[in-house]
This record gives C-alpha cells, structure tokens and sequence, in this order.
C-alpha cells in the first residue's frame, strides 16, 4: 500500500514538481506534447505538403500528419518508457541504498508518467482529429487494450535493460543507440511501400511494425485489430514480463549490493 | 520487536560487475568471497533501545541495511512486528528545487507514513523544525543544519513501531538535538523499539537498554551498555586508534628527571578502562622511578577538559602525605579518584616537584600523560559540567519564611 504512494508520489514528481519554480508549472508537461503534435501537422500538412493515398483521406491534407502522428505518439511513449527504466537503478540509488522499496515496483512511475504523458497527447491529437473533420470511430475502444499490451512489453524491457545497466554499465548508452536504429527501422514516418525490394519482408521481423499498424488500423482505418494479433502480443506480453520479474528477482541481492 | 536469528551476509567482490554475469552464464565463480555478518542472533523487545557498536567495517551499516531491507541476507531470519522506519540517512529523496513543504511529502511517505499521516502531522513537524517561513523556500537555500532539522522533524514524526537510527542524532544544536531526545524517550516510553549505531558511547549509554559488539562480522558481546562500551573499548585499546597511554618516555614533559614518570594510566575501578561513568571509582596509577635519591617529593594531578580548562588538582603536599624515594628505586602511587564530572573526554596531567607547587625545583612535568573518557551516568541524571549531589529537602513556606528573616 505504502509501495503506491510512493510510486504516485514519483509520478507526480516527473510530471509536475519537476517544473516547481517554472511559471507555467505542470503546465509544461501538456506543452511539450502539444507543440510536437503541432508540428507534425502543420508542418507536414501545410509547409511540406506531404500526402498519402490512405484509404478514406484521399483528399485530405492532413493524410499524412494523421499517419505519422498516430505511430509516433505510441513510439514516444514506448521508448521514452523504456530507456528511462533502463537508467532508472543507477539515478535513484540514493533512494534504493536507504530506504525499503520494492526494486520492481519503482519502475511503475516511469511507467505511469509517460502513460499519462501519452494520454494527454493522444486527448490532443483526438480533438484535433475531430477538428479535421475525420473523427475517430468506434475501434478507438480497442486501443487502451493495444496501449496496455505495449505498455507492458515496455515494463518487461525496461526492467530487463535495468536489471543488466546495473552489471553493464554500457547497457545504457547500447539502449539509447538500439532505440533510434529501431525507430528508423520501424514504419513511423514513412511507408513501407518506398523501401527497395527485399526491405519489407526484413521488416517483418520487427514485433514494433505491429503494433504501428494496429494503432493505425484502429485511429485511421476505425478497424478493430485482429484477433490473432491480439493473442500472439498477449502472449509476447506475458512471456517477457515473466521472463523480466524472473530475472530481477533472481538477481535482487546482487542488484542491491552493487548499487 | 524485533527477532534476527542466523542472519549472515558475505559481499561477494567481483573485478567488475559484469563478472556477476558471467557468473550466472558459465556456472563458474568469478569472485572473492567477504564476510560480513556472521549467524548473528539477536531480540530487541517492545520498548527496548540497543545499540550497536564496533570498529569501522565491523558490519553495523550492514546490519541496519538488512534490518530497513535495503539489502538481502544471505540466509537467516529477520522477524519484524509492526512498522519500521529506517534512517540510515536524513531527508532521503530530498529534491533541492523543492520547497520544505514540498519535500514533506515525498520524504514523509519514504519513511513511512501514509498520506494522511503526512496531512495530519504537518504542521507538527513544521513546528518541530523551527524553519517558520522558511518552509516555503526551496531547501538548495536552507543551511545543512536546517535540512538537518526539517529531515529529522519528518522522521521523527514518521511514528513507527520500530526506529533504526544510524548516527543521525548529531543533529542542529544542542537546543534542538535535547529536543530530539525527549522525543526519542516519549517514543521508547510508548511502547516503541530502537536500534542505534553510534559512536557516541554517552549517547549509548543514556539511550540504550542494550547494546551487541560487533567485530568482523561476528556478536562478541550482548550485554548491560556499561558493559557492551568496555568491551568495545577493549576492543579499541587494541587498535591503539585511542590508546589509554602515550609511550612512556621521560621526553614526555620536561623538568629535570631525578625522578621521572615511567608510566601513568586511568582506569575505571569497574570498567577496568579508560571510558568510565559518571559516579564510578577510578584508578589514576603513576609508575615513577628516580636516578637520584629525593627527600621531600611531591606527585601531583591536574584534570582538565577538552578545552585544556583545569577542572580539579591536587597533590600529595596538599593531602599531607609525605614522599620519598632512594636512588634506583621504582614505586606506584595511585589517586582514588570519585569521579564525579559530566560525560565528555578529559586529560590528565601529572607533576613531580618539590613543594606545595613546581615552581621551586621541578623533577618532571608531563600535560597530557592520560587521557580519559566519562560517558554515562550513575544514578541521578545531572547537568553541568560535575555532580554536587545534592539533596532535595521540603518544607512548608510557613517555616521557612522566619528563618529567611532572622
């Protein structure tokens, strides 16, 4: 119960008492996510003039901002969840080395505060699809489910890349550089269809261009996602979270006497 | 109340971390093995204090880190009843951007309280650092005695079952530090246990029910304070990190050494050591020998504070005892002292002369010969710097008011 607290108390930090001082306050953490939404937009839709032949936005100018947009917003989060678990051990140690909390359990307000992050973006980015005149359809019910599947997956690795940061210290720096390979070698914002010959079926590989497309199946195409899809990230989902937990526990003594 | 039985704990030393891994991967070990705690067994019940002492790596700090949960035994059993609160460091989780008031409520919940504890005592723990206005300020602007305050005021108030407290009672003045005191005995007084590692051997003594000695892991006493500190200082004597005696060289000192200290010791006629209480017996022995033959010789003692300020002195000119040595000859005498003064560390210098003072002929004159240490008290608590026992006697303000007059 204490554990809770704690966590919300975390939370709340990262989201609001980091900018204490500021005059905007906890405003800043709705701003950063509005300006890059912004940007995306109107960039791509008014300045570039980027278009894509997406099935039911044929015409509109914002095809492609609604593209990009949609993955984007779920990649943010899913890095930016896992990276900062990864350096989570060695930046709280003064508080892991002197007070009892469960060394799984301080990973949540990571996890919390960037799902939060997350859902003010995603309740910006719905206003704005409205105002566009292509409002979400009912599929939108269905992506809580997808966002925990991630979310998840998200905690799982964190904690794994946390868990060995504390042996290797190189897993930290590894974990930045792999993040951005793997966000150019996942369709966020551009198309599968540009790559030369060969590229997509490579790209197959990589669990991350699932998830891209369900989020945009259910936000741009009101499509449920299959079911088979559904069941195989359950599965993902379950397996390395088990596999994390177990890891971790194994190795708690060991994490806490080297920290 | 609190239960460790067995507990044992060895840090294994790896060339560098990632050895661990290789460990796991090739089912091979890569490390030296240190031990730090070794079948340690130990109960300190509901409204018990204990302390712990040793030398420094003697594995106290481990010990309390078990107990908090910070780190994991390697095998044995810690028993807890009710809720523990662990300060093995003031104002964890303090972020310096934050107002005091701020960091209330993270520091708050990190030792232990609920939010609504947190609400509830507020402006209690305000109270209790004296920080006024200052609450609101970001704490980077507070001096290291009012981060201090606030930390402890929020532990303080944290209301655990069970206390550890790892030298943290060193805090602020001595205003505030009494002021943590009787809140330490209300606490104990309700019921509450405490656990202190301390180096503070009067603090031990005043606080403490208990006390276990550690050395290299190991409990090699569990005893009275008293009795625990003697060992301890036992334990240090043999380090020589604060040894009873300098070497006993007549270069000690000046004068002209006809007759000369050998060797001047103090020591407890209970403690059998040089940290004694207050209200014991203590020995001060003076091992003198003379290369000449001295008729009338007078040994004297002065005791000062650590400020060098004389407290007490005398000598055997002035107790009327008459001295003599023959050439060659070696002899002891022995002050029986009633130690009467406040806790605290005192020297003791020493003087061989002629006369009631050294200022006709002196033979030897040694500052410092002995240093001792009064920690505790026996019997009635006292303040100041020595104990007049007193008595305490009553009587109508009718009878007294006459007497006044006449």
């Amino acid at each position: 119960m204490r554990t809770l607290f704690v966590i919300l108390t975390f939370t709340r930090q990262d989201l609001i008492e980091r900018y204490s001082g500021s005059i905007l306050g906890g405003l800043w953490s709705l701003l950063m996510p509005l300006v890059n939404i912004l940007i995306y937009t109107i960039v791509f839709s008014k300045i570039m003039g980027a278009r894509l032949n997406l099935p039911g936005l044929e015409e509109s100018p914002y095809s492609y901002s609604l593209y990009l947009v949609s993955a984007m917003l779920a990649w943010n989060c899913f890095a930016a969840t896992v990276t900062r678990t990864t350096n989570l051990y060695h930046e709280k140690a003064g508080i892991i080395t002197k007070v009892s909390v469960g060394l799984r359990a301080l990973p949540m307000y990571i996890l919390f505060s960037e799902s939060i992050i997350y859902a003010i973006s995603m309740a910006i980015f719905l206003v704005f699809m409205i105002a566009i005149g292509h409002p979400p359809g009912w599929a939108i019910l269905t992506l809580p489910a997808l966002f925990l599947l991630q979310q998840m997956v998200a905690y799982s690795l964190g904690l794994l890349c946390a868990t060995f940061a504390v042996f290797i210290r190189d897993t930290r720096e590894l974990i930045s550089i792999l993040f951005h390979v793997w966000f150019w070698f996942t369709p966020i914002i551009y198309v599968v269809e540009i790559l030369p010959e060969g590229w997509g079926q490579l790209l197959a590989y990589n669990p991350a261009l699932y998830f891209v497309d369900a989020y945009r199946q259910i936000l741009l195409a009101n499509e449920v996602p299959s079911l088979q899809f559904f069941a195989i990230a359950t599965v993902v989902a379950f397996a390395l979270g088990k596999l994390a937990l177990f890891v971790n526990r194994r190795l708690q003594s060991d994490i806490r006497d080297f920290i | 109340m609190i239960n460790v039985t067995h507990l044992s704990k060895h840090f294994k030393l790896y060339k560098k971390p990632s050895d661990r891994l290789k460990e796991l991967l090739f089912r091979k070990p890569y490390h030296s093995s240190h031990r730090v705690l070794n079948d340690i067994n130990f109960t300190v019940a509901d409204g018990e204090a204990l302390a712990i002492l040793g030398r420094n790596g003697a594995g106290k700090s481990t010990l309390l880190k078990i107990l908090t949960g910070v780190l994991l035994p390697d095998s044995g059993e810690v028993h807890l009843s009710g809720k523990l609160t662990g300060l093995l460091e003031l104002g964890t989780g303090f972020d310096p951007n934050l107002t005091g008031m701020q960091n209330i409520r993270t520091n708050g919940l990190l030792v232990g309280m609920t939010p609504e504890e947190i609400e509830a005592k507020r402006e209690t723990i305000i109270e209790f650092s004296e920080l006024g206005h200052y609450i609101d300020e970001p704490i980077r602007t507070y001096s290291s005695g009012m981060v201090m305050r606030l930390a402890f005021s929020i532990a303080i108030h944290a209301d655990p079952d069970i206390f550890l407290i790892d030298e943290a009672l060193s805090v602020g003045d001595g205003h505030f530090q009494q002021k943590c005191m009787r809140k330490i005995r209300q606490f104990r007084a309700n019921g509450g246990s405490i656990v202190f590692v301390s180096h503070d051997l009067n603090a031990v003594k005043m606080l403490c029910d208990r006390a276990i000695v550690l050395d290299k892991g190991n409990v090699i006493a569990n005893d009275e304070p008293e009795a625990a500190v003697n060992i301890y200082n036992q334990l240090l004597g043999g380090d020589e990190e604060e040894g009873p005696t300098q070497p006993s060289l007549p270069q000690n000192g000046y004068g002209s050494f006809d007759v000369a200290f050998e060797e001047v010791t103090v020591s407890g006629q209970d403690s059998d050591h040089h940290v004694v209480s207050s209200g014991e017996m203590i020995n001060l022995h003076m091992d003198i020998s003379a290369r000449e033959q001295v008729e009338s010789l007078t040994v004297g003692m002065m005791i000062r504070d650590r400020f060098g300020q004389d407290l007490f002195g005398t000598n055997s000119y002035h107790l009327g005892h008459e001295v003599s040595v023959n050439k060659g000859e070696t002899k002891r005498y022995t002050f029986v002292i009633p130690m009467h003064l406040a806790p605290g560390k005192y020297t003791v210098t020493v003087a061989l002369h002629e006369g009631m003072d050294h200022t006709r002929h002196c033979y030897h004159w040694w500052d410092n010969a002995a240093t001792f240490e009064v920690a505790g008290i026996r019997g009635a608590l006292f303040g100041g710097v020595c104990n007049l026992s007193p008595t305490l006697e009553e009587a109508s303000a009718e009878s007294a008011r006459p007497a006044r007059s006449a």
